[in-house]
């Protein structure tokens, strides 16, 4: 039956390759400039949503 | 430099907050309803308003749009300004949102138990609603944005990119679906047609639940998790690396909810292998999540925000396994159209959205109330009896699903259905249907409870309207802005980033959706089907207003256990002038696509009088009202001239015609039933009604020797 589509859509093979393609390229795109990314602005952006600056919070981080 | 004092704005995350509350049992309730429905059908008290069809599209609605989103934009208000450490852009807005919010979901409660609809799923809302919900955004849109400018925190937490992605994406979504051509005030016909109009449904319809119930959640996720637990993310890296992957993916998996119909091969393959991918940033996501609570897990014996967490992040889990595995053709030839699929999308829902939801309550209410929460011990309850309402919903459909798959397909040693009457394995479920409404019916409960829980809370506290807060402003950066790295840059550019997101997921939807929509010979002509008449047209309106494709298909799979049952497997070409296309999701009733002309109209008149008259013990409800309810014929020039205009080949000037031959057409049925004693007049609706369902599939009946072009 899917043949008749495979047969009828010119350069569908392209389609399939450079979607399946594209990905990993992204992917390690994405993870190379991960390894890249230093310690301390990890740490930074991770405590992030830990201090809210309310008077709360405030209060808790004084000595 | 002197920080800067400001104010939260505390009110409008607790008026979201009750808004969440009260649709989510509104919503629920009616899930109930027809829950029970499937079992006891008079339980629509014999009234067209509160009949499945109808009211289906009203409990989806209710539970994603109102229940779900209202919680989004609680927890968004609520983390937005305190990651951005700012109050919300503009106030005004902040009430825009909210009153256009409730104001969209009440057009909703009006307008789908009077059947205005316009089929697709999760997307039932007429033209006028499509255009109010846009606005809306687009107010949501501006004051995010605007908080994300006047921040005074220089880097975007990965919250944020959640919720920036969420907004892009559904704005997106929400325009190329509605394309819709008025025909009146409170009708329209979908632009695309057939297999296209199938192909555009579906990439909506799975990437709502991609990015109206998971990345907004995520976000969430990501900001109240380490707040509950008092520690940071696991892996922030992962969670940049979960972003990227996740929003790159979950564009292209839509056609999975496509295989086996007639959408090219082509597409369904790169559906499958997009869906079997996104199992590795769903989970990615997922351990990211438990493992926040590393060292930290005997506070969740203790904590019960953090006991919901755990089970819906667990159901997260559990649901983007079961998402890829049942994409796969094997899998999904016995899953779709069943039970197991009501199972998958309510673990998903009733776990990860409901869960999450009740935990951020539990969470957020005390603190902008300055209060402890009422009792701890209602609070557990609520867990515990969520936790055995979401097992007692799951597994009753999971045994009915693999029952009805497994019914459906089972051949006798000599080669025939073992089950040829499809109301058979519809009477074997019946059990599980009851059992399901028991685990609805727990979970409701413990959402009242909670309810009740979070006003007590209330009740003792005071809300913090404005809450203070002090940070320092954003001094200009020009200095190491060569030095920085890439994504560091990013996190700093908000409009940058959407665009980034936009681009993103555009790639998957060009290369998805292009080709079936412009290239003509993905969808082969059939010399053979021809536009429906006009009272076909009318019938079909009808059956679209009843919502029948909630529980019957139109579309007939290449399998033998499907030809032998329904007849022919289903072809492109077949559904040129289908504006919009009636495939449906799901068989609570069996498919109809070759229904035309396998009984007499009296069989159809008597059928929808009362089903039980012709299929004793099936849970079909009566449509009495059409057999009372005058057509309106006054609408037919309209929509004729409406499917011109979408291409359907009337001949010109025909609307000024089409009456006449819908009467001509409409006497001819009455004249036949007449014959069977049945004295009906020929302007009633079953008339249309039963025209449309005499036509369904018959051009390739009618022309065996059709051929594609």
């Amino acid at each position: 039956m899917f043949k008749q589509f495979t047969e009828h859509i010119d350069g569908n093979q392209v389609y399939l390759l450079f979607s399946l393609f594209i990905f990993p390229v992204f992917f390690i795109v994405v993870t190379l400039l991960l390894l890249r990314l230093r310690k301390q602005h990890v740490d930074y952006m991770s405590d992030i949503p830990l201090n809210d600056c309310t008077e709360t919070d405030i209060k808790l981080s004084k000595p | 430099m002197q920080p800067d004092k400001f104010y939260y704005d505390n009110k409008i995350v607790r008026n979201f907050g009750i808004a969440t509350v009260i649709w989510g049992i509104i919503g629920m309730l009616v899930g109930l309803i027809i829950a029970i429905q499937l079992y006891q059908p008079a339980m629509n008290m014999h009234n067209q308003y509160t009949t499945f069809g109808r009211i289906r599209p009203l409990h989806t609605n209710a539970v994603i749009f109102a229940f779900v989103g209202n919680a989004i934009f609680m927890g968004i208000y609520y983390s937005l300004q305190r990651l951005m450490k700012t109050r919300m852009y503009r106030d005004v807005l902040s009430k825009l949102h909210f009153w256009g919010w409730q104001l969209i979901i009440v057009s909703a409660v009006i307008t789908l138990p009077l059947g205005m609809t316009t089929s697709h799923e999760y997307a039932e809302l007429e033209w006028p609603i499509d255009i109010l919900i846009t606005i809306v955004w687009v107010v949501f849109g501006i004051n995010m944005f605007g908080t994300i400018i006047k921040r005074r925190e220089r880097h975007i937490y990965v919250a944020v990119w959640f919720y920036i992605a969420t907004f892009v994406t559904i704005a997106v979504l929400h325009i190329v679906n509605s394309v819709e051509l008025p025909v009146s005030f409170t009708k329209s016909y979908m632009v695309f047609a057939g297999v296209q109009d199938a192909l555009v449904q579906w990439w909506y319809g799975h990437n709502a639940v991609a990015f109206f119930l998971t990345t907004p959640y995520l976000g969430m996720m990501y900001y109240f998790l380490p707040k509950m637990a008092n520690r940071p993310i696991y892996s922030y890296k992962l969670s940049i690396l979960h972003f990227w992957a996740l929003i790159f993916i979950y564009i292209w998996a839509g056609p999975h909810h496509l295989l086996y119909t007639t959408l090219p091969g082509w597409a369904q393959s790169l559906g499958v292998v997009f869906s079997i991918m996104l199992l590795a940033p769903s989970w990615g996501g997922m351990i990211n999540g438990l493992l926040t609570l590393r060292g930290a897990w005997d506070k969740v014996r203790d904590d019960v925000t953090l006991k919901f967490m755990v089970v819906g992040l667990t159901a997260y889990g559990m649901a983007t396994f079961e998402g890829p595995m049942l994409s796969l053709k094997q899998v999904n030839a016995i899953g779709h159209f069943t039970d197991w699929i009501i199972a998958h999308v309510h673990v998903g829902a009733l776990g990860w959205n409901g869960f999450l939801t009740f935990a951020i309550l539990y969470w957020l209410i005390p603190r902008i109330y300055k209060t402890e929460l009422y009792s701890k011990k209602m609070a557990s309850f609520h867990f515990w009896i969520g936790t055995l309402g979401i097992l007692f919903y799951a597994i009753p459909m999971y045994i009915s699903g693999f029952t009805q798959g497994l019914m459906w397909k089972e051949f006798t040693p000599e080669g025939i259905l073992r089950y040829p009457n499809f109301l058979e394995t519809t009477m074997r479920i019946l059990p599980m249907h009851v059992m399901r409404s028991v685990g609805g019916a727990m979970y409701l409960t413990g959402v009242i409870v909670m309810a009740v829980n979070l006003y007590k809370t209330a009740a003792q506290g005071k809300l913090v309207a404005n809450e203070a807060a002090e940070a320092m402003p954003l001094e200009k950066v020009n200095a190491h802005a060569g030095t920085e790295r890439w994504h560091r840059r990013l996190e700093r550019k908000p409009i940058l980033f959407m665009i980034g997101s936009l681009i993103v997921i555009l790639i998957g939807t060009f290369i998805e959706l292009m080709p079936t929509l412009t290239i003509s010979s993905n969808i082969p002509t059939i010399a053979s089907v021809k536009p429906y008449t006009p009272l076909e047209l009318q019938g079909r309106d009808l059956y679209i207003r009843e919502g029948c494709s909630n529980c019957h298909s139109q579309t007939i799979r290449p399998f033998r256990s499907e030809t032998e049952r329904y007849g022919e497997y289903s072809k492109a070409g077949e559904f040129v002038y289908d504006h919009p296309f009636l495939w449906g999701s799901k068989r609570t009733g069996p498919d109809l696509q070759r229904e035309g002309g396998k009984y007499g109209d009296s069989w159809h008149y008597n059928h929808l009088m009362d089903p039980r008259l012709m299929s004793p013990g099936s849970i079909m409800p009566e449509y009495s009202w059409l057999i009372h309810q005058k057509l309106d014929t006054t609408t037919t020039p309209a929509k004729i001239r409406a499917m011109q205009v979408l291409g359907v080949p009337y001949p010109a000037g025909y609307d000024k015609l089409a009456n006449q031959d819908l009467d001509k057409q409409a006497k001819g049925i009455a004249d036949n039933l007449a014959k069977d004693k049945i004295r009906v007049k020929s302007n009633k609706e079953i008339i249309a009604i039963i025209a449309y369902l005499q036509r369904l599939g018959t051009d390739i009946k009618a022309n065996k020797t059709a051929n594609n072009n």
